[in-house]
């Protein structure tokens, strides 16, 4: 494999839920300046910011746009500000152009953080929003689009596919509240759910139980990053990034042949892997962000850990939840973790950083070398894989 | 037919002889004069070949389900009278795929593969919406 060119040395984060009282730059704040404390670095030793496109708030999203950061936290390092938005991929897209940056000689070391607030939106204008936000205004948003109305679909498709069962799918959930219960940053810490509380659950977009979906909530986190070379110069406990993969999908549904995205997830994790010189069988966490639980079942079908239509029968037999053989999603995807706009892939992140590091409590992976992690945007328009390592492989 | 407050298709200069066609209540589908492939949605210039030669073909409306879910909750007020609704992709004999509602039927009833014609709904004076209701196959 090629050396690797960035890695994660800091991060922060603030628990989600509804905090209407709690601004979006209280938690620019917080998140930006525990970054800083956990990567044992200088505010000024900040060269570059690239933030995460918060793209419900059009607002921030433009003061953040137009350099906003680096002055309200003081940054005198800095040299240049970016934000990138692609949904849930936003976060992708920030390291990757903070990799160009550190390895083109711009900056050495890159904040980047996100925000969402959403409890200070009213709750028409949320719909509305998630019902247009990469929903085609001619093609699909007539017929009544939501995130979930489409997901429903996709998970409906999966389940005429492969017999994958309704309680096996409602398993998933459970999976991802038990890894959430042990996170205290996750709205749903101590808060696990059991199957007959999913199945209960109102439909929302059959076969799409409300306890199946995402609840909205505030968070922010943050990640401070940098060169392999200094990364190992300021801490013993860097998560490398070892490999990356990307496949685009499409941005209409009604046009992705590759339906529910497993052929996409397949060659992307391949090309991960490939570059990082390791295979599936050395990955010790797979942290998914699937968004909705039956993406948990079509990635771990993907990355070839279970044949396809067999990991919902997986997963309902414990396997990725906490003490499984196969840990997958340990923040509980959005389902465990409250959805925070395009921050639930920084989230998930954050937590491969974690675990590399040994800082994920109650949720780590003892002996955690190898993690892969996936992040997708809009309603599944790309699927882009990265390879974490806490060392060189 | 006025007070229709829910969204209207977005239309581009290439996909006007779709929607003026839908108001017939016949459902066009956009062909590359060039490479002769089926085009949805509409494009200015195919997104096979790239030719600006385009064209339009009368579909038979007849396709069947390929997937879909039903929506009973979490949507705008404007769609909520509709509740409970079908949101399906269908696959048209054509060859195409296209996002619509299942109407005409009890969404209990709505299975995937459920052969399925063109229903066009007249929402205002302007757009005709193409739906799908069950059909027999022939």
């Amino acid at each position: 494999m090629e050396k690797p060119k960035l890695a994660i040395i800091g991060v922060g984060e603030v628990p989600t839920g509804r905090y209407p009282q709690r601004s979006s730059w209280d938690i620019i704040y917080d998140v930006s300046l525990q970054a800083v404390a956990s990567a044992g670095i200088d505010k000024n030793d900040i060269e570059g910011v690239i933030t995460v496109a918060p793209q419900a708030q059009p607002r921030l999203t433009s003061e953040i746009s137009f350099g906003k950061i680096p002055e309200e936290l003081g940054l005198r390092g800095c040299k240049d500000v970016c934000i990138c938005n692609a949904g849930g991929a936003s976060t992708t897209n920030c390291l990757r152009l903070a990799e160009q940056w550190i390895n083109s000689g711009i900056a050495r070391i890159v904040l980047i953080p996100h925000v969402t607030v959403q409890s200070t939106m009213n709750l028409q204008e949320v719909i509305s929003f998630f019902g247009t936000a990469g929903m085609d205004l001619q093609w699909e948003y007539p017929f009544g689009t939501t995130y979930n109305a489409i997901m429903g679909m996709v998970m409906q498709r999966y389940m005429h596919e492969t017999g994958t069962s309704t309680e096996e799918l409602a398993s998933v959930v459970v999976a991802l509240r038990k890894w959430a219960a042990l996170d205290p940053n996750s709205m749903f810490y101590k808060k696990p759910l059991s199957l007959e509380d999913v199945l209960s659950s109102k439909m929302v977009s059959a076969p799409l139980h409300s306890r199946e979906c995402n609840v909205l909530a505030d968070g922010g986190g943050a990640m401070i990053v940098t060169s392999a070379e200094i990364a190992s110069t300021i801490t013993d406990s860097p998560a490398y990034k070892l490999g990356h993969g990307a496949r685009y999908v499409g941005a209409c549904s009604v046009l992705r042949k590759d339906f529910l995205v497993r052929e996409g997830w397949r060659e992307a994790a391949s090309d991960a892997l490939d570059q990082a010189g390791l295979t599936k069988d050395d990955i010790d966490i797979f942290e998914f962000y699937g968004a909705y639980p039956v993406n948990q079942c079509v990635m771990l079908e993907a990355v070839g850990v279970c044949e396809v239509g067999k990991a919902g029968k997986f997963i309902m037999e414990g396997h990725t939840s906490p003490g499984g053989k196969v840990p997958c999603a340990t923040i509980g995807d959005a389902v465990g973790r409250g959805h925070t706009g395009s921050g639930v892939s920084m989230a998930n992140y954050i937590e491969c950083a974690r675990q590399l590091m040994g800082l994920a409590g109650e949720r780590q992976v003892p002996g955690c070398n190898y993690v892969l992690a996936t992040a997708a945007g809009g309603s599944g328009m790309n699927a882009t894989v990265t390879i974490w390592g806490r060392k060189i492989a | 037919m006025s007070g229709y407050e829910k969204p209207l298709p977005v239309v581009q200069s290439w996909s006007q002889e779709f929607w003026q066609a839908a108001r017939q209540h016949i459902l066009l589908i956009q062909k590359c004069n060039e490479c002769g492939v089926n085009i949805f949605y509409p494009r200015r210039n195919c997104p096979d070949c790239w030719s600006h030669n385009l064209g339009w073909s009368k579909a038979s409306g007849k396709g069947s389900v390929f997937s879909y879910s039903v929506t009973m909750a979490g949507v705008e007020e404007r769609f909520a009278q509709d509740l409970p609704y079908v949101l399906a992709l269908v696959d048209l004999a054509e060859g195409v795929r296209l996002m619509t509602n299942i109407v005409d039927c009890k969404p209990e009833d709505v299975f995937i593969g459920m052969d399925v014609e063109v229903a066009f709904r007249d929402v205002t004076d302007e757009f005709s919406l193409p739906m799908f209701r069950p059909c027999r196959k022939e």
